[in-house]
């Protein structure tokens, strides 16, 4: 089954083309990174399947769900390259907030082994607006694993993050993908390439590779052109 | 890593009943969290000081009106004024409305009007909840607060009205707070509308202008006008024709068609005006009006032109007025309109002064303060730079004053503009003086823009230990900061009075139009010289005040 699909989508601002006509395909359960140079169009991409941005043209598709759709939304977790948060609201209460809009009842005791895992149990009452870059993406991760999805799209999620932090998300990608979720991950950490399944590579907002890792030079691919 | 944090991804549940259960609970969730957060917020209020700034703005704000209201005079006006009135009353005050649609028509293709904080964005609006009932409050929000605003103005402006025309003050201020709360349906819905329609830019743009345009050609030949009704309301203090509800009602259905399209709209601009939003509510806290400015510029999308709309001419060397006509022929065409319009409504108000409304004297003033500011955008520029400035080897004063040169040529065209507005409406016997008085009147005016962007600029003479205010003067510090740049800007509006004295004299209009320009010019060189000299004046003072606690010290001990 699909889990996510694109169909000739396209994003220009004004005159200046951030994406050429793209078409794919993942299937569910998928483990994709997708890399590229700075501007590729790795976030813009991202973005038009989290139902974010508007495409200039063309389509995503969420399963059998428009991208942004309610049911779209139901199924996409989206983890941020920047992180956002209120600035009155606890880590807790974010949690709490976050797990109950997407149906979560008992929500307390997954939030506390999450906040374990990622190493935030002491500062689940912090205002997380007050944190330093690294431990706002670790709040940032714990919001997305929090509720139920399907498919996880991931921007840049290891940038600021401590050693320790890094080896928990790793695990907790590991674990959700086995459980059966799709994961497309975009990132400039090439040595996480080697973890996925398949590649996918943007140059200049154009699809360059579509494979296995091992099948390419993955340096050569994120060179501007 | 435990099965059980995991557990989430077993449990999504895609089966219809979940999906009506699921969206009415989020709604149930969300108005919790917006409950809980209104508790927060009113426990972090300082009861005290919101008092105090309450009573600040009730008599700051309720002085100014009673001012204005006492400077008015109660004789009623003439029958032919009367009757000036009654004519092209509906089609000018309707002008406004038409603007107002103008503004918000634009405001919906640039993703307006709604600005919701980022974590909505990334929280709620990328939830399953629904999103029309999730956008209701913010929207309830914004027309509630624009409906205030616009019929706390509209009534205020009818009560002066009241005191010369016929009808009550109260009448006249219950009918202006009637128009404004219409112009706001208006503006909201439109807004709205605009936005889930995805309106290109362009084609909002002419809609909004050939509605402006009608109603400029209702203004001038007395055919019907599309906004003609929303201006007749406002004169329901006066009399009342039943058709002019329909305006009422024509605003609201538009409203009610706003708010039914809220499921299109763009998480795009959302996302987008989302952070400049919140940059701009704490610039206007912080009454940072360069930051204001600059944040409105990137909400509307105003991007300075690419190409010049002309070269820099070749025999202009001099290097910083060649930097500021090189700024100022990269203005985008909306700054152009929108500084055009700031000079005809300077036009416009300097002939009601003409006409004895005196108060149209702080419109005048306004208008040119805005001109200014964004007239003066070299020297904005080199001011947003301190530590660029400091590093050239060329006195502050000085440089300032010469990126003064460009901008004040570049206002020419716009004191024509001035001056063609003002004999539109006052006649052709106001060509001679309009003529005399417009351009030094304009540039004075302007320069309160640089009074706002020089005062607003990082102080090189001022150290922090002498720059600390006592919380007693810090209101009154503020209120000066803000009002001098206004003031400067009244000042050199005023000089449209030595036209009015001499009329009232009956002596010869030119002359009063001469002495004017005069006093306006001579404006102007002051703000100059204070430009240049200002950080000398600030080190020679405070070496002043210096000297004489060192020897107060040493008198002491």
């Amino acid at each position: 089954m699909t889990e996510l699909s694109t169909r000739q989508l396209t994003k220009s601002y004004g005159d200046r083309p951030a994406l050429e006509p793209l078409t794919f395909k993942v299937d569910s359960g998928a483990n994709v990174a997708l890399v590229g140079h700075n501007g590729s169009g790795k976030t813009t991409l991202m973005k038009m399947a989290a139902g974010l941005l508007d495409p200039t043209d063309g389509s995503v598709q969420i399963g059998r769900h428009a991208a942004g759709s309610q049911e779209a939304r139901r199924l996409v977790s989206w983890l941020s390259d920047t992180p956002t948060f209120y600035d009155d609201l606890s880590l807790w209460e974010h949690l709490e907030f976050v797990a109950r809009l997407h149906g979560v009842t008992q929500w307390e005791d997954r939030a506390e082994q999450l906040l374990d895992q990622i190493g935030l149990t002491q500062r689940r009452d912090d205002i997380p607006t007050t944190f330093s870059r690294g431990l706002r993406q670790k709040a940032a991760i714990t919001l997305a694993f929090i509720r139920p999805f399907k498919l996880m799209l991931v921007d840049e999620p290891f940038v600021g993050l401590d050693e320790p932090g890094k080896q928990a998300l790793l695990t907790m990608f590991q674990a959700a993908s086995q459980r059966g979720a799709t994961m497309l991950i975009a990132t400039h950490e090439l040595s996480f390439v080697t973890r996925v399944g398949r590649l996918l590579a943007l140059r200049d907002g154009e699809l360059v590779y579509d494979g296995a890792p091992a099948d390419t030079d993955v340096h050569a691919l994120v060179l501007p052109s | 890593m435990t099965d059980d944090a995991l557990d989430n991804i077993d449990n999504i549940n895609t089966s219809e009943a979940f999906d009506a259960e699921g969206a009415r609970q989020a709604l149930d969730v969300l108005h919790d969290l917006r409950r809980r957060r209104k508790r927060h917020r009113l426990g972090d209020i300082e009861w005290f000081d919101a008092a105090y700034r309450v009573y600040l703005v009730a008599l700051f704000g309720g002085g100014t009106v009673l001012w204005i209201s006492s400077s008015i005079t109660d004789t009623t006006v003439s029958n032919s004024a009367v009757a000036d009135v009654a004519r092209n009353g509906p089609a000018l005050i309707g002008m406004i409305t038409a603007l107002a649609f103008l503004a918000a028509v634009r405001s919906g293709a640039q993703g307006g009007p709604l600005a919701l904080e980022a974590a909505d964005v990334a929280y709620v609006m990328l939830s399953p909840v629904d999103r029309t009932r999730a956008l209701l409050r913010p929207v309830v929000q914004r027309v509630r607060s624009s409906a205030y605003l616009a019929a706390t103005f509209g009534a205020i402006v009818g009560q002066l009205a009241g005191r010369r025309l016929p009808g009550t003050p109260v009448a006249w201020a219950a009918s202006g707070a009637v128009f404004g709360i219409t112009t706001a349906m208006l503006w909201a819905g439109t807004a709205l509308v605009a936005h889930a329609i995805r309106l290109p830019l362009w084609i909002a743009t002419t809609i909004g202008l050939t509605v402006v345009a009608w109603q400029g050609a209702a203004l001038a030949w007395h055919i019907p006008g599309p906004t003609n009704t929303a201006g007749s309301l406002a004169m329901w203090g006066w009399r009342q024709n039943l058709v002019d509800l329909s305006a009422f009602a024509v605003a609201a259905i538009v409203l009610i068609a706003g708010v039914t399209l809220l499921q299109l709209t763009s998480l795009d601009a959302l996302a987008r005006r989302s952070s400049l939003v919140a940059q701009l509510r704490f610039a206007v806290t912080m009454q940072d009006l360069r930051t204001v400015i600059l944040l409105r510029r990137q909400l509307n999308q105003e991007q300075t032109r690419g190409n010049p709309w002309v070269p820099v001419p070749r025999w202009i060397t001099p290097p910083i007025p060649r930097r500021g006509i090189a700024s100022v022929a990269r203005f985008p065409a909306t700054r152009l309109v929108r500084m055009t319009a700031f000079a005809a409504m300077a036009g416009v108000f300097q002939a009601m002064v003409m006409r004895g409304t005196s108060p149209a004297l702080i419109g005048t003033a306004l208008m040119l303060f805005l001109l200014g500011l964004e007239a003066m955008e070299p020297l904005s520029q080199e001011v947003d730079q301190p530590d660029r400035t400091d590093s050239l080897p060329i006195e502050r004063g000085e440089l300032l004053v010469r990126h003064l040169i460009a901008p004040a040529v570049a206002l020419i065209p716009f004191a024509a503009v001035t001056a063609a507005a003002a004999v539109a409406v006052l006649g052709t016997r106001a060509i001679v003086p309009a003529a005399i008085l417009a351009l030094p009147t304009v540039v004075a005016g302007a320069a309160g823009g640089v009074v706002s962007i020089v005062r607003d600029a990082p102080d090189p003479t001022r150290n922090t230990q002498q720059a600390f205010i006592p919380p007693e003067m810090a209101g009154m510090a503020s209120a000066f900061r803000v009002g001098l740049p206004i003031l400067v800007s009244a000042l050199a509006a005023s000089t449209i009075l030595f036209v009015r004295h001499a009329e009232t004299l009956h002596t010869s209009a030119i002359g009063g139009a001469i002495r004017g320009a005069i006093g306006a010019a001579l404006l102007a060189a002051l703000i100059t010289v204070w430009v240049r000299r200002r950080d000398r004046w600030k080190r020679t003072f405070r070496k002043f005040m210096s000297d004489g606690q060192s020897y107060k010290q040493r008198s002491t001990a």
